[in-house]
């Protein structure tokens, strides 16, 4: 009798420690530390190195992420800001996009929603740039490829990326 | 005498043809006015099918790509 107390009691607090080991692994609000999608989930699985993440941004919540190829001539810096709500993340995206590309060419992309993909050159002319920018729910993305000026990023890649870095934050909204 | 007159005559037929004839031959050796042309030969267009390393691809990438390391890392890339 007392072994079969003591095993159910063994089993009672193995299920507590379980419930709140899995309630800690969850995604709690402010962690943002899984929402970047590494991009060599796309390449050969080793060409970009992450840098340290950056939380909250410009003092906004959310995450940055520099990835860069392993030769050094192209960057790809994905930013997630977490906003109050859906309206407040579209409207980040245009403050998101400015200053990034110049005299770049604007196009939709199927990408979240109001996904816009912008190429050109950095303002500085030095290099070529091409901005994915998406929200989804009360997230605003941008995904920013830079590279040589004669090598942008091509746009099957930033696409995938982007729909990859679009179910990521799906994801972490529904746990 | 009649004889002689007939042999004279068909000696001076046969030498008048062979004269015209030469004369006429050479007239048309001299001025040929044919042009003549190489016979057109028709050629379909013709592709090389190269990589930007003038073979057929570096490993396996096929004509038209080049392998490089790029924005998906490693991978064959179009020209």
């Amino acid at each position: 009798m007392k072994n079969i107390r003591a095993m159910a009691g063994g089993i009672a607090a193995a299920a507590i420690m379980s419930m709140a080991g899995f309630g800690y692994a969850a995604a709690q609000p402010g962690d943002f530390s899984t929402l970047p999608v590494d991009p060599n989930l796309i390449t050969d699985s080793l060409a970009y190195n992450a840098a340290p993440a950056v939380y909250n941004p410009n003092g906004q919540a959310g995450i940055e992420t520099v990835y860069t190829h392993r030769d050094g001539s192209r960057t790809i810096t994905t930013t997630v800001l977490v906003l109050p709500d859906a309206q407040a993340a579209t409207a980040a995206l245009d403050g998101a996009r400015a200053g990034l590309v110049a005299n770049g060419t604007s196009q939709p992309a199927a990408v979240g929603s109001g996904g816009t993909m912008l190429t050109g050159m950095s303002p500085d002319g030095s290099k070529s740039v091409t901005v994915l920018s998406f929200a989804e729910g009360n997230t605003a993305t941008t995904i920013e490829f830079a590279g040589a000026p004669k090598d942008p990023a091509p746009s099957d890649l930033v696409l995938e990326l982007g729909r990859k870095q679009d179910t990521a934050i799906r994801d972490w909204q529904a746990s | 005498m009649r004889k002689f007159g007939m042999a004279l005559v068909i000696v001076a037929t046969m030498s008048g043809s062979v004269v015209t004839a030469q004369t006429a031959y050479a007239a048309q050796s001299s001025h040929d006015t044919n042009v003549y042309t190489q016979p057109a030969v028709s050629v379909a267009p013709k592709v090389d099918m190269l990589d930007c390393r003038g073979t057929t691809g570096d490993m396996g990438c096929g004509p038209g790509w080049f392998w490089r390391d790029g924005w998906r890392g490693w991978a064959c890339y179009p020209c």
